[in-house]
C-alpha cells in the first residue's frame, strides 16, 4: 500500500523540541512545584515561551513546500503497517501552535499575578504547561490516533483545571461534567478512526485524504458524523455545550486559555484538517453548518440573560465558535479559520480584562454589583472596550474582517439561511456585549447595595469562596504583572483582521493557498462588500438597542431598579438554558439511573441470581427424586426392570427394529 | 406354513407364552412370600420353554429342544441357590420378610 | 387342536392359582398342575423327551426341593411376610404395566413376520411317538446335544457345579468337624441343647 505522507519528510528537531518542551515543565513542576515557589511562574511561562520562539523559528519549515507536499513532517516511529506516528507542521497547524504557544505564554505571566497567594500555585502551573503539551500534541499529529491522543490528553487538562480549586464542589462537579460530555465526543472520534482504519487500513492524515474519493457516501457521512460529534462535545456546540458555561468554575486564566482561545477550537481543527473528507459529502457539510449556526445563535441569546461575568464570556465563546464551526462546516474553511485567529485574541482579551475586575473587586464575579468601573479600573475598561469592539465586528477591529469572511462563506457556498442567521447573530451579540460593558463600567458602583434590591437571590453563590490567603476582603489595583500580557493582547486585537484585507490577495489567503485549495464558486446574489455594510448596521442597531436599554444617562441613574426589573421578570426559559440541561439529565443521568436500578431490583436477584439459586436447588431435587428410587426393597427394583422392559417392548413394537 | 406342523396358529401359542410371563412377572412384584416369588420366577421359565418348544416344532429345528433342556437345567441350578438364601437369611433373622432385606437402600 | 385350548386354560389357572394362594404350599400344587400341564402341551408339539424331562426335573426335583423348604422353615408360625408391607399399593402398577407390554408384545409379533417365515428344516422329519430317529425323539434330541450342542452341554454341567457349591455355602450344615467320638459325642449334646433351647423360645 501506498504510504501518502503530507509534509515534506525530515528531521526537524526544533519541531521535537518546541513538542516535548511544555511536557518536560510540566513534570519539572509536578515534581518540584513546592519547592520552586515563586519561580514556578516563571519557569512555567518561560518554557511556553521558549516553544513559542521555536515555533517562529519554524515558520520557515512549516511553510515550505515542495513537490506537492506542504509542510514539515516529522516521523516519529511505526507500529505494524499503516500505524505511522509522526508530526506534521504545515500552514494550518504552524497557525495553531503559534496561537497556542504565544497567547498561552501571555497567559501564564498573567497567571503569576492572578494565582498569587495561591496554595497550590506551582500545581497550577503544572497543569496549564500539561495543556499546552497536550494542545500542541492535538494540532502537530499527523495521524487520527495522535490526535486523538491529545484530544484525549486536553481533556484530561482540562478536568484538573476546572477543579483545580477542589475543595468547591461545585468546581468538582463542573470538572465532572466537563469531562463526561467530552469523553462522548470521544467515543464519536474513535467510531470515526474505527471505520477509517477499517477502510483505508491505515491512521495517518494522508492515506486517508487520498483514499477520500474511494468511501461509499454512508460511510463518509458516518465518518464525518462521527468526527463531528468529536468536534460539537469539544467545542460546545448544541446539544453537548452544557459544560461550557459551568466550566467557568475554573480560575480565570484557565478559561481565558482552554475555553476560549485554544481547547475549544480543537473541533474547529479538526473539520478544518479533515477539510478533504468533508469536501467529498455535502449532506455531512450541511449538518455541521446547520448546527454551527444554531449553536451560534442560541448562544447568542442565551448570553443576553446571564448576570455572571464570566458566563457571558462563555455564552459568547459558544456562539462565536458556532461562527466557526458553520464556516468550515459549509466549507469556507479560510473564513472558520480567520475567525479563530481573531477570537482567540479578543477573547483573551476579554477573559483576562474580566480577570483584572474580578481580582480587583475580590471574587465579586455578578455584573449587577460592579458599575462605574470606568473611574476605578480604566485600564480594565480600555481592555474591555478593545475586546468587545473586536467581537461586535465594528471596523477596523480584527473581528469584523473574519465574521465578514464566515458570512460571507456561508451564502458563497449556498446557504441563504446560514447567512441569515450569521448576521441576525452578529446583531444579538452587539447588543449582549454592549450590555455586558455598560452595565459593568458605567453608572455608580453597586457593590454596597444590598442584594436583593438588585435582584440577586442567592448572593454567597456569586464569585468564588476566599481563595487566596493573602488577600482577604478588600479589593486592590491589580499587579503589574497581569497588566503587561493584555496590554500586549490589545494590538493583535485591534490589528489582526488586517491579514485578512484584500479578499483573495490577503496575506492570510497566500497563507493558506497550499493548504485550502479554494474551489471556482459562482458568485452570489450579493455581494461581500454589501455583506459587510449590512452586518454592520445590524451590529449597530444591538448596540443602540443595548445603549438605550443600560447606557443613556436616565438608564444609568435608574440602574438599581432596572436591573431588578430584569431578574426578576427574566423568563424560566432563558433562566434555565432552554431546558437543556434538564434535558440531558433527565434522558441520561435519570434514565441511567432507572435502568440501574431495574436491573438491580428485577433482573439481578430473579434472572441472575435466581438462575444461579434455581440450577443449585434443580441440582438437589433431582438428586432427591433419584434418590427416591434407591429403596433397598426387591420388589421395587423387580418392578422397575418390568417398566424398562416394558417400555423396550414398546419401543421395538412401534418404531421396530429390523422388520 | 404352520397350519401343518402345528395344531393351532403360532400366534397362540406366543400369546399363550406372553400371557404366562407377564403374570409371573406380576407374582414376583406383588407377593411378599420369598418362595412364592421364586415360584413365580419358575413360571417365567416355563413360559419361555413353552415359546421355544413352539417354534422348534415350527421350524423343524430341534434346536429348540435343546434351549428347552437347558433352560430347566439353569432353572433348577437359580431355584436352588434362591431356597438356600431363604435358609441363610431365615437362620440369622428367624423371619424371612423380603421387604426387610433392604441393605441396598440409600 | 382342543388340547391346546384345554391346556392353554388350565395353565392359565394353574399360574393364577400359583401368583394368588394364600399358602405357599397351595402355590407348589399349583405349580405342580401347570408343570404337568406344560408336559402335555409339549407333547402335543412332538417333544416327547421334553415332556418327560420337565415331569422329571421340575416336578419331580424343583418342587419337592420348595416343599422340603417349606417344611423347614414351617416349624412353628409360617415366618413369611411378618413384617409390614413396604409397597402396600404395588398391585394396580404392576398390573398395568404387565397388561401394557403384554400388549405392545403381541402387537409387536402381529406386526412382524415371525409367524409367517419358516425355518431350516434341520431335525429329522416328524413321525409318530416312539420311533427311534424321529423329531423329539431321545436319539435325535440326545445326537443334537453330543455333537452340535457339546459346549453348552459341559457349561451347563459346571453352573450345576457352582449351584451345588453355592447351596453348600450358603445353607450347609453348621456342624463342627469331629476327628474323634469323643468329640462327636460333645457335638451332638449341643445339638440337642440348641434344638431344646430353641423350641423353648
Amino acid at each position: 500500500m501506498i504510504r501518502h505522507i503530507m509534509g515534506v519528510d525530515g528531521s526537524y528537531p526544533y519541531l521535537l523540541a518546541l513538542w516535548l518542551l511544555p511536557l518536560l515543565g510540566a513534570l519539572v513542576l509536578w515534581a518540584f512545584g513546592p519547592q520552586m515557589r515563586r519561580v514556578a511562574g516563571w519557569f512555567g511561562s518561560g518554557i511556553v515561551g521558549a516553544s513559542f520562539v521555536l515555533t517562529a523559528l519554524s515558520w520557515g519549515a512549516g511553510t515550505q513546500s515542495s513537490g506537492g507536499a506542504v509542510g514539515a513532517h516529522q516521523a516519529l516511529g511505526s507500529w505494524f503497517a499503516g500505524f505511522h506516528f509522526g508530526l506534521l507542521l504545515d500552514p494550518l497547524s504552524l497557525l495553531w501552535a503559534l496561537i497556542i504557544t504565544g497567547v498561552g505564554c501571555l497567559i501564564h505571566v498573567y497567571s503569576i499575578g492572578y494565582m498569587d497567594g495561591d496554595g497550590a500555585f506551582a500545581r497550577f502551573f503544572a497543569y496549564m504547561n500539561f495543556f499546552v503539551f497536550a494542545m500542541l500534541t492535538l494540532v502537530l499529529s499527523d495521524n487520527f490516533i495522535g490526535l486523538l491522543v491529545g484530544w484525549g490528553l486536553v481533556g484530561l487538562a482540562s478536568y484538573f483545571l476546572i477543579g483545580f480549586w477542589f475543595f468547591k464542589p461545585a468546581a468538582v462537579a463542573a470538572a465532572r461534567k466537563a469531562f463526561v460530555i467530552n469523553v462522548v465526543g470521544d467515543v464519536g472520534i474513535m467510531l470515526a478512526i474505527f471505520l477509517i482504519v477499517a477502510n483505508v487500513h491505515s491512521i495517518g492524515f494522508g492515506d486517508a485524504f487520498a483514499a477520500a474519493g474511494s468511501f461509499s457516501s454512508t460511510t463518509l457521512f458516518a465518518i464525518c458524523l462521527c468526527l463531528f460529534i468529536g468536534a460539537a462535545a469539544k467545542s460546545a456546540q448544541i446539544p453537548l455545550h452544557t459544560w461550557l458555561p459551568d466550566a467557568m468554575e475554573g480560575p480565570t486564566p484557565v478559561s481565558a486559555l482552554i475555553h476560549a482561545a485554544t481547547m475549544v477550537t480543537a473541533g474547529v481543527y479538526l473539520i478544518a484538517r479533515c477539510a478533504p473528507l468533508w469536501s467529498h459529502n455535502s449532506d455531512a457539510q450541511l449538518l455541521v453548518g446547520t448546527v454551527g449556526g444554531v449553536t451560534a445563535i442560541v448562544g447568542a441569546v442565551l448570553g443576553c440573560a446571564q448576570w455572571d461575568i464570566k458566563r457571558i464570556l462563555a455564552y459568547s465563546t459558544m456562539s462565536q465558535i458556532g461562527y466557526m464551526i458553520m464556516g468550515v462546516g459549509v466549507g469556507a474553511y479560510e473564513g472558520g479559520v480567520a475567525h479563530f485567529f481573531t477570537h482567540a485574541f479578543f477573547k483573551a482579551q476579554l477573559f483576562l480584562g474580566a480577570g483584572l475586575i474580578i481580582h480587583a473587586l475580590a471574587n465579586e464575579q455578578d455584573v449587577r454589583r460592579m458599575g462605574g468601573l470606568v473611574k476605578k479600573l480604566p485600564f480594565a475598561f480600555v481592555a474591555m472596550l478593545t475586546g468587545v469592539l473586536a467581537i461586535c465586528g465594528i471596523p477596523p477591529f480584527s473581528g469584523f474582517f473574519s465574521k465578514d469572511q464566515v458570512i460571507y462563506g456561508t451564502l458563497q457556498h449556498g446557504h441563504p439561511w446560514l447567512y441569515a442567521v450569521g448576521i441576525v447573530t452578529a446583531g444579538i451579540t452587539a447588543y449582549y456585549m454592549c450590555r455586558l460593558l455598560f452595565v459593568t463600567f458605567l453608572g455608580e458602583y453597586r457593590g454596597n447595595v444590598d442584594p436583593s434590591d438588585l435582584g440577586i437571590r442567592h448572593p454567597e453563590l456569586a464569585g468564588t469562596p476566599d481563595v487566596h490567603d493573602a488577600h482577604a476582603s478588600h479589593g486592590h489595583a491589580p499587579a503589574w504583572i497581569m497588566n503587561v500580557p493584555v496590554a500586549i493582547l490589545i494590538v493583535p486585537t485591534v490589528f489582526a483582521g488586517w491579514l485578512m484585507f484584500g479578499g483573495d490577495n490577503s496575506p492570510w489567503a497566500h497563507f493558506f493557498a497550499a493548504e485550502f485549495v479554494p474551489s471556482s464558486l459562482p458568485a452570489p446574489a450579493i455581494s461581500e462588500g454589501v455583506t459587510g455594510i449590512v452586518a454592520l448596521l445590524v451590529v449597530l442597531l444591538g448596540a443602540a438597542i443595548a445603549y438605550v436599554r443600560y447606557g443613556t444617562v436616565a438608564a444609568r441613574a435608574g440602574a438599581v431598579a432596572r436591573l431588578r426589573d430584569e431578574s426578576v421578570r427574566m423568563p424560566a426559559l432563558l433562566r434555565n438554558a432552554f431546558y437543556f440541561d434538564a434535558a440531558l439529565d433527565l434522558i441520561f443521568v435519570r434514565g441511567s439511573e432507572a435502568l440501574g436500578t431495574f436491573f438491580s431490583r428485577y433482573v439481578d436477584p430473579h434472572a441472575i441470581d435466581g438462575a444461579v439459586r434455581e440450577t443449585a436447588i434443580s441440582a438437589g431435587w433431582l438428586g432427591a427424586l433419584t434418590r427416591s428410587f434407591q429403596t433397598g426393597l426387591v420388589r421395587a427394583y423387580a418392578f422397575i426392570i418390568v417398566v424398562g422392559a416394558a417400555c423396550f417392548i414398546a419401543y421395538y413394537a412401534l418404531v421396530g427394529g429390523t422388520h | 406354513m404352520t397350519s401343518s406342523l402345528l395344531p393351532v396358529a403360532l400366534g397362540n401359542y406366543i400369546a399363550l407364552s406372553a400371557v404366562l410371563f407377564f403374570m409371573g412377572v406380576v407374582g414376583v412384584i406383588v407377593r411378599r412370600n420369598p418362595l412364592v416369588m421364586l415360584m413365580s420366577i419358575e413360571l417365567m421359565f416355563n413360559a419361555a420353554n413353552l415359546l421355544f418348544m413352539a417354534f422348534a416344532r415350527a421350524w423343524m429345528n430341534n434346536a429348540g429342544h435343546i434351549f428347552a433342556f437347558l433352560v430347566i437345567t439353569v432353572a433348577a441350578a437359580e431355584a436352588a441357590i434362591g431356597l438356600a438364601i431363604v435358609v441363610a437369611v431365615f437362620r440369622t433373622a428367624k423371619h424371612v420378610d423380603v421387604d426387610d432385606v433392604a441393605m441396598l437402600k440409600g | 387342536m382342543i388340547a391346546f385350548w384345554v391346556l392353554g386354560v388350565i395353565l392359565i389357572a394353574s399360574a393364577m392359582w400359583t401368583i394368588t394362594a394364600k399358602k405357599p404350599v397351595y402355590s407348589v400344587v399349583g405349580l405342580l398342575a401347570h408343570f404337568v400341564a406344560l408336559a402335555a402341551m409339549y407333547l402335543t408339539l412332538s417333544g416327547e423327551f421334553l415332556a418327560v424331562m420337565q415331569i422329571i426335573v421340575y416336578s419331580g426335583a424343583i418342587l419337592v426341593l420348595f416343599l422340603f423348604v417349606i417344611a423347614l422353615l414351617s416349624s412353628g408360625v409360617a415366618p413369611f411376610a411378618t413384617g409390614i408391607n413396604r409397597l402396600p399399593k404395588i398391585a394396580a402398577p404392576a398390573i398395568v404395566v404387565a397388561l401394557a407390554g403384554l400388549g405392545f408384545a403381541i402387537y409387536a409379533v402381529g406386526r412382524s413376520s415371525v409367524t409367517a417365515t419358516s425355518g431350516a428344516l434341520t431335525a429329522a422329519a416328524a413321525g409318530p411317538v416312539g420311533t427311534a430317529g424321529v423329531f423329539g425323539s431321545v436319539d435325535d434330541f440326545g445326537k443334537a446335544l453330543f455333537t452340535t450342542y457339546l459346549l453348552p452341554f459341559e457349561i451347563t454341567a459346571l453352573i450345576l457345579m457352582v449351584a451345588v457349591i453355592g447351596v453348600v455355602t450358603l445353607a450347609g450344615d453348621s456342624t463342627p468337624y469331629a476327628a474323634t467320638e469323643k468329640q462327636a459325642r460333645a457335638v451332638r449334646k449341643n445339638m440337642r441343647e440348641a434344638i431344646v433351647r430353641g423350641g423353648e423360645r
